[in-house]
């Protein structure tokens, strides 16, 4: 009796609508107690990644999560952070927490903007919020602006005994299915490559997707920002700049030509996604060209 | 008619074999195509599921008296479109690595038709106890198929399984030896989990044939 009187009443469009309005206010609270909850904890794991690929650009972090250092015939060997955040050579690859990375970053990693004529600025010197600002570009790409985004990479010592190491560039394109963003790590001399990553993407898993594998970025460091002429030499001013991703193996496509310095193996199955690298470093590194050209210069002077 | 009521067990077990969604309902397919290359992920994406079918037959068991029938679909997609954020929000918090990887999947957990054909073939239809249990053992048997599937899959396209590596690297074709292994690369891609899927579900069909 009690069943069907329940029935009866839960058939009305009142009771319906009163229903529905109720499921969906305790929905929508649930979900904005949860959301608040975890937004700080989602934002740390995102900035977490960002260093984590900026120090494995700058190999200071390995890509299977490890501290590595360069001993003094330039090999890499595995390394673990002291409590400032130096690194001191270790014979096992510990794989560190959130904190040695964060402390590492703030140590080894700060961010500049450059001007169009290549002159490097603090962000006080150039009135800008440091927070703001890689906020608001990051989507937009801040190649496109007139003071754009650089890392300067110190080396593992402290206080004045620091000196620059390289620079990060942040690096942004189009793949084959979203936006691909990234970053370059460039030697002093603006020309030579330091290594590279990914941060994040969307491409096929399995095939472009590997532009996010250890594997394929290792083919990155020592090449060549600036393309060499045919003659071996280098016009810093006109030469073509970018790393090229060739269709099938650099070996085959272009032997030992010199442009074969500046190119990298494509992925099979992955030209579409190979391409949108190519532009992304194409479009980004022109855009820092007179920086680059400034580092160039600088470097030729001091070790002439 | 209480003498026939089966045990509450059985809610359990008969999802994972003789009613298991995949291989025999065949749904929850397209997933199964997108996250099996990788264990880590697709065991992931299981437990994911779990959660989801298992908390979202409790309550919309729990709703079924007092939700009209007129709207009961639309209370139980926003009852599961709440588990699914809760999960993909709590992994984007905690194991952002693998969010990165899951990304669109996650959410398409609510639109899985093993989640909705449990609250709207079973979960209405019977107390939360019961509900719940038939919900965790949709997303368990969905959860061993994707195990099964990425085992198979990461093996033979990567060599490496939860992304160690298992084929030794000394097999490899190299440029001085051509005619060495090489990683089977339709593994890698979804089409394969269609073929391997197919292949469980024959055998699925053969076995239950000899067992009945």
């Amino acid at each position: 009796m009690s069943e069907s009187k329940l029935r009866s009443r839960t058939q009305g469009v009142s009771y319906t609508l009163l229903f529905m309005v109720a499921l969906s206010l305790v929905c929508a609270i649930i979900l904005s107690i949860l959301a608040s909850a975890l937004k700080e904890p989602q934002e740390m794991a995102k900035e977490l990644d960002r260093s984590k690929q900026m120090l494995i650009a700058a190999r200071i972090l390995n890509p299977y999560v490890y501290f590595q250092l360069q001993d003094q015939e330039g090999r890499f060997v595995p390394a673990k952070a002291t409590r400032d955040g130096i690194l001191e050579p270790s014979h096992e690859k510990h794989t560190p927490n959130q904190q040695e990375i964060l402390d590492v970053y703030r140590n080894r990693i700060q961010a500049f903007l450059v001007n169009d004529r290549g002159d490097l600025l603090t962000f006080e010197q150039a009135g800008m919020n440091e927070q703001k600002y890689v906020q608001d570009f990051r989507k937009s790409g801040y190649y496109r602006e007139p003071l754009k985004l650089i890392y300067k990479i110190f080396s593992n010592s402290r206080g004045d005994n620091r000196f620059v190491e390289g620079y990060v560039i942040p690096v942004n394109g189009m793949g084959l299915w979203d936006a691909i963003y990234g970053y370059l790590a460039v030697q002093p001399d603006g020309n030579i490559v330091i290594g590279i990553s990914w941060y994040d993407q969307k491409e096929t898993p399995g095939l472009g997707a590997n532009i996010a594998e250890a594997e394929w970025q290792s083919q990155f460091p020592g090449k060549r920002l600036f393309q060499q002429s045919p003659n071996g030499e280098t016009n810093f001013n006109t030469a073509p700049l970018g790393i090229i991703v060739v269709k099938g193996k650099v070996k085959e496509v272009l032997d030992s030509t010199p442009k074969a310095l500046s190119a990298v193996d494509g992925m099979a199955g992955a030209t579409l996604t190979g391409n949108g690298v190519t532009n992304a470093y194409q479009d980004v590194l022109t855009a820092y060209r007179p920086f680059l050209v400034r580092l160039h210069q600088e470097f030729a002077k001091i070790t002439k | 008619m209480t003498a026939s009521k089966p045990p509450l067990s059985t809610f359990l077990t008969s999802q994972l074999w003789s009613g298991n969604q995949v291989l025999i309902a065949v749904l929850g397919i397209c997933s199964a195509l997108g996250v099996t290359n990788r264990l880590s992920v697709a065991i992931t994406m299981g437990l994911s599921v779990c959660f989801v079918t298992a908390f979202s037959s409790f309550f919309v068991s729990l709703l079924r008296k007092i939700t009209p029938d007129s709207v009961r679909m639309i209370t139980q997609l926003a009852i599961i479109s709440v588990f699914v954020i809760i999960i993909d929000q709590f992994l984007q918090a905690y194991f952002f690595s693998i969010s990165k990887v899951l990304s669109v999947f996650v959410g398409l957990i609510i639109t899985n038709c093993i989640v909705m054909g449990r609250t709207e073939g079973m979960a209405k239809n019977v107390e939360p106890l019961p509900a719940f249990l038939d919900g965790l053992g949709a997303g368990m048997g969905y959860a061993i198929v994707l195990f099964i599937v990425a085992f198979i899959r990461e093996l033979f396209g990567f060599g490496q399984l939860f992304g160690y590596q298992i084929i030794p690297l000394s097999w490899y074709a190299t440029s001085v030896h051509p005619d060495g292994y090489d990683n089977f690369v339709l593994m890698v891609s979804p089409p394969a989990a269609f073929f391997i899927i197919g292949g469980l579900i024959y055998l699925s069909k053969k076995l239950q044939k000899a067992d009945s």
